[in-house]
């Protein structure tokens, strides 16, 4: 057999088994520094410090587990959040995250290591990055070999489609859930394998972890059914899919029943049925087959069938029933608004107003997976080559989270460990054809030109100038199962190509040259996806979004600590029980730097409650005063952007707070009030006049004028000019200003002490004289 | 005591004859023209006289060819169906709500008068006058927004809120819909003789599934729910800006990576079955060529669309 280079013959297998298990195990170590230390740009880049939103949440939640123990952390009751409601933390969280690190932290000290608990909270998510690539590792080894796995574990851990959930900071529930959802995948593949209730049971218990961490788990538990049920629809039903299915459904659905958050969830909501429904069937198709085992009468297997069928129809029609009779609950909103994509905007604004919540376009997927994008599909073809139990899973894992990551941006998470499997089952199959050195033995050129005639070599002739007579006659056998479509011609070839498999002996590549080609081409499509990702790691999505940074005119950084510094005052010079509103995006954060009760906060659970403080913010200040006290408001906080250009800021967030407080008060609220007539949203002079006197314009823009110094103020965000004359305030003081304006902070005057209106006593402190003609307003009750 | 009391009550009472005549004149446009009233000049006076006691919608519209106005030719049916709905209710209510059309070229000053600049625009006038005068007192037009899109049910529903009753729209049954898809499921069945082959081929659903994934990929749900359109204004197909994107790029997006994938799979399944080594060297040259450069063209897009982005390749 000739060779294209020479490979060292004088090896004992023993040896190189040996040595390919080391360099795995060296490879593997390297990826998972290699994840860990592409997440640590955000603490390179700033410092140690927790990011964004839930993140806050989850470090304040965890912080009181460490402090004060499980039990304490389990009944915990907040009294500060949603005042004057409150929360019942322990009844209302994923605690699988804050029990993690609190797990890590006690073994730790126990080590008498004393490690600060927020370092944990920060580095949480690149360790766990390093668990996922070897779960990946796993998984991919299932679907073809080592090598592939080792590539699907490079990737993992460099894509910035999941870095960009686990950077060191970003603590939120996502941080472990991928390792979660992969590994969980690995071990329900293994089950379906080995037919083994021990993996099926331990799928099962990291089922039950995962629905400990993240509300995603229904992802796995539609998954694993929709899985199990096309094989059977493939007739690929066996008494291993049975265990396999059986063990970890029943376990599975037990256990995930005592986090107290999901409780009787999986018998009671449609989400959850069709797990239920595919048990039900397993059910019936283990006894119809245990029945056929026994009896021979043909009559009475086609009575069992109708008797099956019926059944299934039974159970369907039971659980339909059901439903509507209001025993299982019907799609929640958030899984519905999946299928039907205009609901969330009509019915739930909350849910589409938040950003991660928006449809991805075409870049976006393009900047999260590079190169791995294109080559998922062509992955997804050499699963259907070789189409055993386990590539039916990755090829409706590979549609369902391409539809839902289209859907969602957020989804792209779930997405990305099916593309990093599926390109690298491809990218290795290049690699594996062209490093292998074999040489197959040429056919004369002329034999093969007459032997199928005037075949010009383009690439869709492939398939019959191959042809010797066996490859042709399959190719045309399989050509009608190619009908009409795009990709007619490929997978008429491509089917040829596969269907060829036995008989045959394998072929090869002729040469070093078209090697060489190949392979160098490859390489340089890797490396320039990890400079890629370099550059998308760092300059993306490793901001902690609690600290920005700018760059000064020399290059050098320049950050803006606007935040820590307003939410620090509010700490040191309030009383404790200040109670402090904002919009629901900052109060997480107020929670968790400030130590202040909030109106609401980032767990959306009280709609009306987030709309009575869209309705104090977007109504006038007269209308919102009584909102106010009622509600024991001392401070209001707005994030302010006008100043420094930061776009995230709350008047560009106005109109959701608008829409969120008319879905409940249609009549008072108005959202085309806030337009001009022209149908614009300005804050200029043209700004409408309810615009104008919102408490939410009014607060931005207060003395924003001044700043100025007599030249035209001009809005940076919004790109316009601002009167000269800004807004005035009655009812509220401002306390606090940062020092970029980005938070602003004002305090809510109490009652005039002699009874007048805030509005009167103000004017007659300017000295201006009162109206004869016009009665006082009487002050106005609060209750 | 009786007397100003008196007074007051016949003072208003020669404007109110010529209020009521007003009213009757509108029932009978109403009623003439299947429940929208077609507004001119004179009948939109007629219609939001100071002192009426009806209250009306109205919308504004330019439906004649020359404006190529295409959201007006989409919402008109939806506001006649509205209307129509409304016109079922008792006489007693229906008579205190109308329902009419201005259209450009018929009544160009009303658009001035309003200072319209757009269309379509659904305004509502409330009753001014007599009960259903609202608590509030403020009687002008309120304009309606289409945040929730041209559907007649959502319309129906936030118009309903101004009406003497609720409008019982509902949607129509849609017969033809059924009957298709009534037709589609028995043709499929009749045909599943034939088409089970297909079915059964692993190839088919690989190609579906590729195909799926490809056009997801592309942004294809994004264009679908933000409605983009195909191509933008002057025929450009590549929308400004990371987050935005126009129908045409789910095209050619999709076809530059179903042309690379087909590549990889050129290179592993198909170049090395060919038997001859020169046909196959230039196979696999040609491949490479294109993997290569058709990822130089996505890259280059992409630098396109994210202008930030420092690398390339060869474009």
């Amino acid at each position: 057999m000739p060779l294209a280079y020479s490979v060292p013959t004088d090896l004992s297998p023993a040896t190189v088994v040996n040595a390919t298990s080391l360099l795995r195990i060296v490879a593997l170590a390297l990826i998972s520094g290699a994840a860990i230390a592409s997440r640590l740009f955000a603490v390179v880049n700033f410092e140690s410090i927790i990011h964004e939103f839930d993140p806050w949440f989850n470090y304040r939640a965890t912080r009181v587990l460490a402090s004060e123990g499980f039990y304490e952390f389990w009944n915990w009751f907040d009294p500060t959040a949603w005042y004057p409601l409150g929360r019942v933390v322990g009844g209302t969280i994923y605690p699988g995250l804050m029990a993690t690190s609190g797990v890590i932290y006690n073994i730790l000290h126990a080590l008498n290591l004393p490690v600060d608990i927020r370092n944990i909270c920060v580095l949480l998510a690149p360790g766990f990055s390093a668990l996922t690539a070897w779960s990946t590792y796993m998984f991919t080894k299932e679907m073809k070999n080592e090598s592939a796995g080792l590539l699907a574990a490079a990737f993992i851990g460099i894509v910035p489609g999941y870095i960009s959930r686990s950077v060191a900071g970003s603590y939120d529930n996502e941080a472990i859930a991928i390792f979660l959802l992969m590994f969980t995948f690995f071990l329900w593949i293994k089950a379906l394998k080995t037919g083994s209730a021990l993996f099926g049971t331990l799928a099962a218990l990291f089922y039950f972890y995962m629905v400990a961490a993240w509300g995603g788990y229904a992802f796995i538990t539609n998954m694993i059914p929709l899985h199990a049920f096309a094989l059977i629809l493939m007739g690929r039903f066996s008494s291993r899919l049975y265990v396999a299915y059986s063990s970890w459904y029943a376990i599975g659905t037990l256990a995930s029943m005592q986090v107290p958050f999901v409780g009787f969830q999986p018998v009671r909501t449609s989400e959850h049925m069709a797990a239920l429904g595919v048990f039900g069937l397993l059910q019936i198709i283990a006894f119809s087959e245990l029945v056929r085992a026994h009896v021979s009468s043909k009559q009475f297997q086609s009575l069992l069938y109708a008797s099956v069928i019926g059944m299934g129809i039974l159970g369907a029609l039971g659980i339909v029933g059901l439903t509507y009779k209001g025993w299982i609950a019907p799609w929640t909103g958030r899984f519905y608004s999946l299928w039907d994509t205009g609901y969330a905007k009509k019915y739930i604004p909350i849910i589409a107003s938040v950003s991660e919540h928006q449809p991805t376009a075409w870049p976006s997927f393009f900047m999260d997976l590079q190169l791995l994008i294109f080559l998922f599909p062509a992955g997804v073809v050499l699963c259907f080559r070789e189409l055993r139990d386990e590539h039916v899973f990755v090829i409706i894992y590979a549609v369902v989270a391409s539809y839902f990551a289209g859907v969602m941006v957020r989804l792209m998470l779930t997405l990305t460990p099916c593309v990093c499997v599926c390109a690298a089952v491809a990218f290795s199959s290049v690699l594996d054809t062209y490093i292998d050195p074999v040489e197959p033995e040429a056919v004369e050129e002329d034999a093969q030109t007459a032997g199928d005639g005037a075949v010009s070599a383009s690439s869709t002739a492939v398939s019959t100038s191959s042809g010797s007579t066996t490859t042709t006659k399959k190719g045309k056998k399989a050509a009608p199962a190619a009908h009409a479509g795009p990709l007619d011609g490929l997978v008429s070839t491509v089917s040829a190509a596969v269907s060829s498999k036995k008989g045959e002996k394998a072929r090869g590549i002729f040469g070093g040259d078209t090697r060489l080609a190949v392979i160098l081409n490859a390489l340089g499509m890797l490396l320039f996806f990890v400079l890629h990702c370099t550059y998308v790691t760092s300059s993306a999505y490793s901001s902690p979004s609690v600290v920005l940074a700018s760059t000064n005119p020399d290059g050098s950084q320049h950050i803006i600590d606007d935040f820590r510094e307003a939410y620090y005052w509010l700490r040191q010079n309030t009383p404790e029980t200040a109670v402090v509103m904002s919009w629901w995006d900052y109060g997480y954060q107020i929670a968790g730097m400030a130590d202040r009760p909030t109106l609401v906060d980032n767990n959306t659970w009280n709609n009306t409650h987030i709309a009575t403080v869209g309705k104090a913010m977007s109504s006038s200040e007269e209308v919102a005063y009584p909102i106010l006290r009622k509600h024991d408001v001392d401070y209001v906080l707005v994030i302010f952007g006008g100043l420094l250009g930061y776009s995230g800021d709350d008047i560009n967030k106005f109109l959701w707070m608008v829409r969120i407080a008319q879905g409940v008060w249609p009549d008072e609220i108005q959202e085309p009030n806030y337009f001009t007539a022209k149908g614009e949203y300005r804050v200029d002079d043209e700004a409408s006049a309810t615009m104008k006197n919102s408490l939410m314009y009014k607060m931005s823009y207060y003395r924003f004028a001044e700043l100025f110094g007599g030249n035209q103020a001009v809005d940076r965000v919004r790109g316009q000019q601002m009167p000269r004359i800004g807004p005035t305030l009655d009812y509220l003081d401002e306390a606090f200003t940062s020092e970029n304006w980005i938070v602003r902070i004002y305090q809510v005057k109490k009652d005039d002490l002699l009874g007048r209106d805030l509005r009167t006593a103000n004017a007659f402190e300017q000295g201006k004289k009162r109206k004869r003609s016009k009665p006082v307003a009487r002050r106005k009750a609060i209750v | 005591m009786l007397l100003p009391l008196l007074a007051l009550f016949f003072l208003p009472f020669s404007i109110a004859a010529s209020v009521d005549a007003d009213h009757a004149k509108l029932v009978q446009l109403a009623a003439k023209h299947s429940g929208v009233i077609k507004l001119d000049d004179s009948s939109y006076k007629l219609l939001t006289n100071p002192k009426r006691t009806w209250s009306s919608s109205v919308q504004f519209t330019a439906l004649d060819k020359k404006r190529r106005c295409g959201p007006c030719k989409e919402f008109d049916p939806t506001w006649n169906a509205v209307a129509k709905a409304w016109a079922k209710v008792p006489a007693a209510e229906r008579d205190n709500h109308f329902f009419a059309t201005v259209d450009f070229d018929r009544a160009m000053t009303i658009f001035q008068q309003l200072g319209l600049q757009s269309a379509p625009v659904v305004q509502v006038w409330p009753a001014a006058d007599g009960p259903r005068r609202p608590a509030h007192g403020r009687t002008n037009p309120i304009t309606l927004d289409f945040s929730q899109g041209f559907d007649a049910a959502p319309l129906a529903e936030q118009l309903s809120h101004y009406t003497p009753a609720p409008i019982p729209y509902k949607a129509p049954f849609d017969y033809s819909r059924i009957a298709s898809g009534a037709f589609l499921v028995l043709s499929f069945v009749a045909a599943l003789r034939f088409v089970s082959p297909i079915l059964k081929s692993r190839w088919t659903w690989a190609a579906i599934t590729v195909l799926t994934s490809l056009i997801m990929t592309s942004g294809y749900m994004f264009v679908r729910i933000r409605g983009m359109p195909y191509t933008g204004p002057n025929g450009a197909w590549v929308a400004g800006g990371y987050q935005t994107q126009y129908g045409q790029e789910v095209q050619v997006v999709a076809m530059i990576y179903g042309t690379l994938a087909a590549g990889f799979l050129m290179l592993t399944l198909v170049v090395p079955r060919q038997l001859s080594p020169s046909r196959q060297r230039m196979q696999i040259y040609l491949w490479t060529g294109v993997i290569f450069v058709m990822y130089s063209v996505l890259v280059s897009l992409f630098k396109e669309k994210n202008r930030g982005y420092p690398f390339r390749l060869l474009l």
